[in-house]
């Protein structure tokens, strides 16, 4: 790995994992609002998280272990604030239900 | 008030103490940095540095003991077992700390023997307090435990919280006991003392400081038992998933097997993944709540808890877990910016947010809000900011010119320290430092006159 390689990598992985938290943000603030369940706003942060995934995948050094651990958890990183967010509207309603 | 309520008063007033001195012990560390002959021949950089870590690590202990103490009469409904002892250690551990703090001050080191071990100091960076100190905080834990453990027994009663709590003490008190060992090797001695280290912090502290947020949450919110518990059920199994295996990111480089690097990467790249539900979770909540709650700080510091520990731990771990990363990236500031985010996110808010809620108690304040802490919120978290981005700035300096491009000989080790990137990154670093002394002044004295002051309209009333 070069100098600059490293810096890229590093950066990029960094910033792949903020989007993934921009996009769970905006996720939870969409639906809070009322937007159904997959609004706009949160889907098109969630597209320049894949683009990341995909730069990351294409052109970094890492090993191809790595990669697929990159694209395995750009999955989970997509369905976890749906279903946090089912569950806790479950949880919720349950309880006031119950 | 209980009287282990009362305690839990002065366990957290002395956390917030403990704190100030780890600003002080730590802006003096980032003196260095900037002016390295600074105090030179009179208190050297690794006793700042020694006072900078290990009151952090202290002050957050205290700050969760007296979260729990705090909580434990309302969650069994009577007074803790063995409060007593509980009275006199408090006043043991701080004279207990008072006194490490003037050795490592006064004394500073002494030879390779056996009475340095015991009467100055371990040499084991976090557990640098000699021995007999580090038994008196063995003896605190285990009374803490009885407490705990002897409450429930009495009560004949166990919530999901307290079961929860009283598992994780088997850990937190047993991973401590690993400070004592002197061992020679230093690939075994650092391969257990990572135990102490990472699975104190990331698995122990993790499931302890969310068992005082749930318990917190049920008081400042009003949320059900039964939903803060699913969710302390869920966190806990995702943390311990993911954080006791991600203890292999420390061992990419210190002589152990090569599997680690499979092992510690994978687990370690996996621990985003419930810091963002925790995320989700904070935004439903503060949403359903409109942000406002009866004590705005407390809601406020919930809220930077999740936020802090997912860019601290999350975003800033990421960057430099994978192995080919960390090669070059490990033992640099860019690890030391990871770290002072992360545990800012992940415990030091929450603490903060707890105090505002004790205090909310046991001055009968029917609502916390106003301007002051605010002001201490911003300058904080804008100082925490500052500080791990100056360290970031730093740190990949150091990771480019020293590792990658000099091969970390020497010759690039000066070239690193001396880099244009790594030195400006350091300024900074020492400028939003005092930016965060200056939040925890305002922090102090919203929290000493929190209920004492009279709003503006009660004072011109007053004044007529």
């Amino acid at each position: 790995m070069t100098a600059l390689n490293l810096m890229v990598t590093a950066l990029s992985l960094g910033l792949y994992v903020a989007l993934a938290g921009s996009y769970g943000l905006s996720y939870a603030i969409a639906r809070l609002r009322g937007g159904g369940n997959l609004p706009r706003g949160p889907l098109i942060i969630y597209g320049l998280h894949g683009a990341t995934a995909i730069f990351i995948v294409v052109w970094t050094p890492l090993q191809i272990g790595w990669k697929g651990l990159i694209v395995a958890s750009s999955i989970a990183f997509l369905v976890l604030p749906p279903i946090t967010w089912r569950f806790l509207e479950y949880t919720h309603e349950t309880e006031v239900s119950g | 008030m209980y009287r282990s309520q009362q305690l839990a008063l002065k366990y957290l007033t002395a956390a917030i103490a403990l704190f100030g001195v780890m600003i002080i012990a730590g802006l003096l560390s980032a003196c260095y940095y900037v002016h390295p002959d600074l105090l030179f021949g009179i208190l050297h950089f690794n006793i700042a540095k020694i006072l900078h870590i290990d009151t952090m690590i202290i002050w957050l202990l205290m700050g969760f003991m007296g979260a729990i103490y705090w909580f434990l009469p309302g969650e069994f409904g009577r007074e803790l077992a063995g409060i007593k002892a509980a009275e006199i250690l408090f006043y043991v551990f701080c004279v207990a700390v008072a006194v490490v703090a003037v050795v490592f001050i006064f004394v500073q080191y002494g030879g390779s023997d056996e009475a340095a071990l015991w009467l100055i100091n371990q040499g084991r960076k976090y557990v640098e307090a000699p021995r007999w100190a580090a038994i008196s905080v063995v003896v605190v834990m285990a009374v803490f435990a009885y407490n705990v453990l002897g409450t429930a027994y009495a009560a004949r009663k166990i919530t999901g919280v307290t079961a929860v709590l009283m598992v994780d003490l088997i850990p937190l008190l047993a991973l401590y006991l690993i400070a004592f060992p002197a061992i020679s090797n230093m690939s075994v001695d650092l391969f257990w003392w990572w135990w102490l280290v990472h699975l104190w912090v990331e698995a122990t502290w993790e499931v302890l400081i969310g068992c005082i947020m749930a318990l917190t949450l049920m008081q400042l919110l009003g949320t059900s038992r039964r939903i803060v518990e699913t969710w302390l059920y869920i966190e806990v199994a995702l943390v311990l998933g993911t954080g006791i295996l991600g203890l292999g990111h420390h061992y990419f480089w210190i002589g152990t097997p090569s599997y680690w690097l499979a092992i510690g990467g994978f687990f370690s790249a996996l621990e985003p993944l419930p810091l963002l539900g925790m995320v989700v979770h904070a935004i439903y909540d503060a949403g359903t709540h409109r942000m406002k709650t009866t004590n705005q700080p407390a809601f406020y510091w919930m809220l930077a808890e999740a936020f802090g520990n997912f860019l601290g731990a999350g975003v800033w771990g990421f960057m430099i877990t994978l192995p080919q990363i960390n090669l070059y990236a490990h033992g640099t500031q860019w690890t030391v910016s990871h770290g002072h985010f992360a545990f800012w996110g992940a415990y030091a808010c929450g603490v903060l947010s707890v105090v505002y809620l004790v205090l909310q108690k046991t001055r009968g304040l029917t609502h916390v809000d106003g301007a002051l802490w605010k002001w201490s919120f911003a300058a904080l978290n804008l100082g925490i900011v500052g500080m791990v981005g100056g360290l970031l700035v730093s740190g990949v300096a150091q990771a480019f010119v020293e590792r990658a491009i000099g091969g970390s000989t020497h010759a690039a080790f000066i070239a690193g320290q001396e880099n244009q990137w790594f030195v400006e990154g350091m300024v900074t670093r020492l400028v939003f430092g005092f930016v965060f002394a200056a939040g925890y002044v305002v922090l102090v004295w919203d929290m000493v006159t929190l209920g004492k002051r009279l709003p503006v309209p009660a004072k011109l009333q007053a004044a007529e």
